[in-house]
This record gives C-alpha cells, sequence and structure tokens, in this order.
C-alpha cells in the first residue's frame, strides 16, 4: 500500500530530478522571454542604461509601419509556399522511395543532404546560381534559346522573394520526406495486400490508406513546417538582405532590422512577441492533437 | 531622464531578482551591465574587423605594445563582416556586459549610437592630454566627433576612387583617365562597346551602389549644396537631385554597371575589375594590397583616378574609420596608451596603412605604388561623408530602397526626389 508520505516523498524526488531541466529552461527561455516582452512596452533603444515606458505604443505603431505590412505579407505568402511545396513533394518522394527502387539509399541520401547544408552555404550556393551575368540558371536559359526568361532573380523586387522561396523548397524537402518515410514503415502491407485482393486500385489505397496512416506524421510536418516558415530569417538575411529595397522583407529579418540596426530595439521586440505569438496560435493544433493522443 | 524612465536595475529591483539577474543579462542581452568589462588593470581587449592581410601585422604591433608597457591585449577580428554585420557583433558583445575595452568602428553616424549611448568614452582629456588633434587631420577628427564629443580617435580616412584595369582601358581605346564627367559617359560607351562592363559595383548592401549615386550627386549638386543636402538644411526636392536620380538609371539602363547590380554582393563584385570582368571599381586604397596584390597581380597593370565631378575643389566621397573606448574599460588610461601607440606614424607604417590620417605614415611608394599616388594627388583633397555615415542605419536603407526602386524603374527620378525629402524630414524630427 502507498501512503500519503510515501507518495509526497516520491514527487520530492521527482521535482529534484526534474530542476536542473527546469532551472535552464526559466533562466534561458523563460527569463528572457519575459525580458523581451517587458522591452517590448519600452522605447529602450538597444544600447543605452535607461529607456522609457511607452505601453502600448509599439504595437499599435505597427500597422502604421509599411514595412511591417509588406514583411507580413510575405511571411504570409512564404509559410503556404515553403509548407505546401515541400510537404506535397517530401510525401510522394517518400512514397516512391518507400517502393522497390534501385539505389534507394544513395537517393535518400541526395534528397536529405540540403537539409543539413549550413544555411549561410546554402544562400552563398544559390546566390551564384542566380548571378545575372555568370550564373548557371541565366546561362541554362540563354544556352537553350530562351534568353528572353534570364533575370536579375535576386536583384528585382518582381522576382527576389520567390527566388529565395525556391531556395527554401530545395532545402526543406528532405525533412518530411525522411518523415513520412519513417511513418510509411509503420503501416502494415496487409492493409495494402487485402485492398489489392479487394479491387481497390494504386490511388484508392494511396486516399484510404496511406494518407489515414500518415495522420500523425501530417500533424508533427505541417506544424514544425508552419513554425519554421514563421521563424525565417536566415536565407532571407544572407541572399537577399531583405532587398532589393525592403522587398524580401520578413517580420524576423524586420525584427533583427530594428533591434540591431535601427537602435529601435523596444519596436524590435515587439514584433518578436507578434511572431512569437503567431507562431504559438499556429501550433496549437499540434500540440491538442498530440495532447489527446498522449491521453489515449 | 524623465519621471517614467527606468533604468536596468530598476525594473530588476521590481521584478524581484535583481541580484540573480544581473548575472543573467549576459544570457538575455538586456541592458548594460553596471559591471567594469575589465578589472584587470594590465589586462585589455581590442575588437576589430581587421581581415587575414592585415591582422598579423596589427598583432604584431599590439605584441611590442605589450612588451613595452607589461600589458596582456587580446585582439579579437571579425574580418569581411562589413559595416553591415560588425556593429551589430559589437553591440551584442557590449549589451552582454562583456565588451572589449577599444574597439575600431567606422565614424559618422555608424559609431554615432555607441556614443549616444554613453558605451564610448568621451575621450577630450586624452586628446588634450596626447596632443591628438594637432597630430590628426582635422576633417578625420571631425569625423570621430559626435555633437561635439570627441567619441572616437580617427585612425584612417579612406577616399573613395576609381581604380582601373590598364588593359581593360587600352582594350577599348580609352588611352587616359577621363578629366569630366561626359568624358566618363564617353568611357564607359567605349568600354562597353569592347565587351567589358565598366564599372563593376553591386548594391546587396545598398552601401556599395550608393557610390555611385552619390558622386552623381557631387557632379549635379556642387560641393556646397551636396553638404546642405546631406544635413537637411536643404531641401532633396529640387532639380539637381533629379539630376542625380536620372544619372543613376541612366548608368543602369546603358548597362555601365553589372546587370541586376542591386541584388549583387558587392565582396564578389568589386574585385572582378582585377579579373578583367570590369573596367573598374569605385573603392578605396585597401584595394591595391587586399585585391590587386592579394590576387597576385602587379600594381602597375592598374591605376586609380579620381571621378571627375566639374567642380572646385574637386572632392571625392570618403570615410573616417577609428577607435573608440568602453565607457565601463577597466584601465582605460592603459586603453587611450594603446590608441596613442596606434596612431604612430612607425606603428602605422609597419602596418602598411594605406590612408593615414598621421604626417610621416604614407604609404609605401615602392610596395603600394597606387596608395602612395592617391595619398600624394586626390588623398589630399577635401572628401564629403559616403552616406551611410551621413544619415543613420534607418535613413540610410531607406535611401537605398529608393535607389533600388529608381534602378528598377518603379520610381521615377523626381518621385525619388520627393520621397528622399521624405525620409530627411522623418530624420529631423
Amino acid at each position: 500500500m502507498i501512503t500519503g508520505r510515501t507518495r509526497h516523498g516520491s514527487g520530492l524526488v521527482a521535482w529534484a530530478f526534474a530542476a536542473p531541466a527546469l532551472l535552464a529552461y526559466f533562466l534561458f527561455l523563460v527569463y528572457p522571454a519575459m525580458s523581451s516582452l517587458w522591452f517590448s512596452f519600452t522605447d529602450w533603444d538597444g544600447l543605452s542604461a535607461t529607456y522609457n515606458v511607452v505601453g502600448l505604443d509599439n504595437y499599435t505603431n505597427m500597422p502604421n509601419d509599411p514595412v511591417v505590412i509588406q514583411a507580413a505579407i510575405n511571411n504570409l505568402i512564404w509559410a503556404v509556399v515553403t509548407v505546401v511545396v515541400p510537404v506535397v513533394l517530401g510525401l510522394a518522394l517518400a512514397v516512391a522511395l518507400n517502393g522497390k527502387v534501385r539505389g534507394k539509399p544513395i537517393l535518400r541520401l541526395l534528397f536529405y543532404t540540403p537539409a543539413v547544408l549550413p544555411l549561410v552555404a546554402v544562400a552563398s550556393i544559390w546566390g551564384w546560381l542566380y548571378n545575372p551575368q555568370y550564373g548557371a540558371i541565366n546561362a541554362f536559359l540563354r544556352a537553350i534559346g530562351l534568353d528572353s526568361l534570364a533575370q536579375p532573380w535576386l536583384g528585382q523586387d518582381s522576382t527576389a522573394l520567390g527566388a529565395t522561396m525556391v531556395a527554401a523548397i530545395w532545402l526543406r524537402v528532405g525533412f518530411p520526406m525522411l518523415l513520412y518515410l519513417a511513418a510509411l514503415q509503420g503501416i502494415s502491407q496487409e492493409l495494402y495486400e487485402a485492398a489489392t485482393v479487394d479491387g481497390a486500385g494504386r490511388w484508392q489505397q494511396f486516399w484510404h490508406i496511406t494518407m489515414p496512416g500518415l495522420r500523425p506524421a501530417h500533424y508533427v510536418v505541417i506544424a514544425l513546417s508552419v513554425i519554421d516558415s514563421f521563424k525565417v530569417f536566415d536565407l532571407i538575411y544572407a541572399m537577399t538582405y531583405g532587398g532589393p529595397g525592403t522587398a524580401t522583407q520578413v517580420m524576423g529579418t524586420w525584427m533583427y532590422f530594428n533591434v540591431f540596426q535601427y537602435n529601435q530595439a523596444g519596436y524590435g521586440t515587439a514584433i518578436a512577441v507578434v511572431i512569437t505569438v503567431v507562431a504559438v496560435a499556429v501550433s496549437i493544433p499540434y500540440v491538442r492533437s498530440q495532447t489527446k493522443e498522449h491521453a489515449a | 531622464m524623465t519621471d517614467s524612465a527606468f533604468n536596468r536595475r530598476t525594473f530588476l529591483t521590481l521584478s524581484g531578482g535583481a541580484a540573480l539577474a544581473a548575472g543573467l543579462s549576459a544570457c538575455t542581452g538586456g541592458g548594460a551591465s553596471d559591471a567594469p568589462t575589465n578589472t584587470g588593470s594590465k589586462e585589455l581587449r581590442l575588437f576589430t574587423y581587421e581581415d587575414n592581410s592585415t591582422i598579423d601585422l596589427l598583432k604584431a604591433q599590439i605584441k611590442q605594445f605589450d612588451t613595452q608597457n607589461g600589458t596582456t591585449t587580446t585582439v579579437d577580428s571579425l574580418p569581411g563582416s562589413g559595416a553591415a554585420v560588425y556593429p551589430d557583433k559589437l553591440r551584442t558583445e557590449l549589451l552582454g556586459g562583456t565588451g572589449p575595452d577599444v574597439w575600431r568602428i567606422w565614424g559618422g553616424q555608424i559609431g554615432a549610437p555607441f556614443v549616444k549611448a554613453k558605451q564610448a568614452m568621451d575621450l577630450s582629456a586624452y586628446y588634450d592630454k596626447y596632443g591628438w588633434a594637432s597630430k590628426l587631420n582635422p576633417a578625420a577628427v571631425s569625423g570621430m566627433t559626435f555633437e561635439g564629443l570627441k567619441g572616437g580617435l580617427p585612425y584612417i580616412a579612406l577616399g573613395i576612387g576609381a581604380w582601373y584595369n590598364k588593359a581593360a582601358f587600352a582594350k577599348a581605346g580609352v588611352t587616359a583617365p577621363p578629366t569630366s564627367y561626359e568624358e566618363l559617359e564617353e568611357a564607359n560607351a567605349r568600354i562597353l562597346a569592347s565587351g567589358v562592363t565598366p564599372l563593376g559595383t553591386a548594391g546587396k548592401y545598398g552601401w556599395h551602389v550608393m557610390r555611385l549615386y552619390e558622386y552623381l550627386l557631387e557632379v549635379s549638386a556642387g560641393p556646397e549644396l551636396h553638404d546642405k543636402l546631406l544635413t537637411g538644411a536643404e531641401s532633396w526636392d529640387r532639380p539637381e537631385v533629379v539630376t542625380a536620380f536620372t544619372n543613376f538609371k541612366k548608368w543602369q539602363d546603358q548597362k555601365w554597371i553589372p546587370e541586376g547590380a542591386i541584388g549583387l554582393d558587392p565582396a564578389d563584385v568589386e574585385l572582378w575589375y582585377v579579373q578583367g570582368k570590369t573596367a573598374y571599381t569605385i573603392t578605396g586604397p585597401w584595394t591595391e594590397a587586399q585585391g590587386i596584390q592579394a590576387g597576385g597581380k602587379k600594381s602597375a597593370d592598374f591605376g586609380v583616378f579620381p571621378f571627375p565631378t566639374g567642380h572646385e575643389p574637386a572632392r571625392h566621397s570618403g570615410f573616417v574609420e577609428g577607435y573608440m573606448i568602453n565607457a565601463k574599460a577597466g584601465n582605460p588610461d592603459m586603453a587611450a596608451a594603446l590608441l596613442d601607440f596606434l596612431i604612430k606614424p612607425e606603428t602605422q607604417k609597419a602596418m602598411n596603412i594605406t590612408a593615414s590620417i598621421v604626417a610621416g605614415a604614407e604609404p609605401d611608394q615602392a610596395t603600394l605604388p597606387l596608395s602612395y599616388e592617391w595619398s600624394q594627388g586626390s588623398g589630399k583633397q577635401p572628401f564629403y561623408t559616403i552616406q551611410d555615415q551621413a544619415f543613420p542605419k534607418k535613413q540610410a536603407d531607406q535611401y537605398f530602397a529608393i535607389q533600388s526602386d529608381v534602378l528598377q524603374g518603379k520610381t521615377n527620378p523626381a518621385e525619388a526626389a520627393k520621397q528622399m525629402q521624405v525620409v530627411i524630414k522623418g530624420w529631423q524630427k
């Protein structure tokens, strides 16, 4: 029989084990986050020892900042494109590689490699590919007689964001592919065999067996991809520096510019808070689904 | 400070964790720490952005200083980062409460925030002690003076000129450097006809293409008006500015700058003239050591000339770089002694400084003939402030965005002049 005292004692032991991790969590995540929240209500310049409390001014000023509007729209476009395309491509590749394909391990490695490359290296590679005069992309277009399609891809507002998203898609296909591949291993082959016997075609098997079987993986892949897309910073910063002009600014880069370059740390952290709130909001369905599964 | 003003300590006290949180400030990147950066009276840390071609020369001189003074100076460098990145790293270090005792920085509006935030020490007392003002170029000193406060010690003053590939000019039949703007346009046309892009410039970070625009503004506005425009004393919504934007667009439309220049990285493009991909570039004397000679080429195959403006004085754009001392340095006297050591002519000569502001520290004619030529000619001419130092970063970026829109045809020159005036008015509020 477990007494109350024993339960109490084991609870203390559990807390003792959790304490180091909790302490680190509070020191390195909760405290900085709370500090940032506080500074978002101030006019701190990011350097001075003093600042004034300005209440909600930083938040109410955001709608009047044309770059914030542009960055938010860019973020939305980025989120849709760099979530949908890599997830669909990743799923297609996973299904293809899950079958009987020659050189499967090499192909997996090939498709996943971009995901492990340093982002700055990726930005440099694509920067060279996109070079208007010497880049491989324009050289290829000119070689096949499509000179009119050769563009200064990163040097004009109309193509800069799209060009950057292509690099992001190339970079991000490997991650969903790998997760879907792992999830596909968990779907019983007997289901497919039974469906075949019942006369179901490949497409029907995909929709009625594969897709439902991948539901847990969908949650993980889509939630993490969405969160990732709202946090975008490094690729934009390294490839276009938010330009030309402000054409490729996203909330992450605009936050950085304000905090670290324009001496508007209060305003910049307010942008960071908005990014966090949005990322948390879109991840709620994922968290809830995980909680439900755990409870079940 | 107003009644509603807080300082970091007040906030932390109110939040009930002053002692703990003070230790955490390094983790959070919060406000400035009150602790001195360096309690060791004989230990210094210097932060700079020297690259591989110069860092060892600096370290050798620092070692000599340490030997003479019994100090231990650590030198940290962030090479190749440029004004777009280095100040951010410096700011982060300072916010962490462990900033360097001494740091190198650009003048004007790049260095200004560190003085305004009282992170950099007022060096007036050391100017008096060492007599720096009498030893240095007054224009350079003004570049490190912020609202009357001497926040930094100038170290070099760099002038921007046209550095060209003689073979490319010869191939195009351009026999001598142009001496008027019209001749420059004519040379561009000839060079382009020979199959080479005339000017190698790029605008990914704004500041490189800006050098072309500021030159065109000097041509159309002249020295006096140009200076007034930079301070906001005259409106930008005027014909001279429109002319400069019109010519700016012309340079791109005529293909006198690389295709898609506004999206290219200046680090990639600036040295194309050394490789013969472009005929010339718009840069400073560092290019001789770091571009021409580092690329295994001979200085004799290249040349330098000032961009012709048609005005007197014949100015070029230029900028100042210098050193600041941390307001919380553990040993500011020793830090100042180090700065004084760094601007001695013999120290500057030993470091192959190509744009010294110290009399008697000109570049060595034998090893850096082009830098020497520049220092004895155009380098002696007055310069106007390069425009990423003339404006605070935010306004400079807005300025670059307008330039970008003009090059893309999204904004016409007249509208660009109006927009620029709005930017300037916003800055002056």
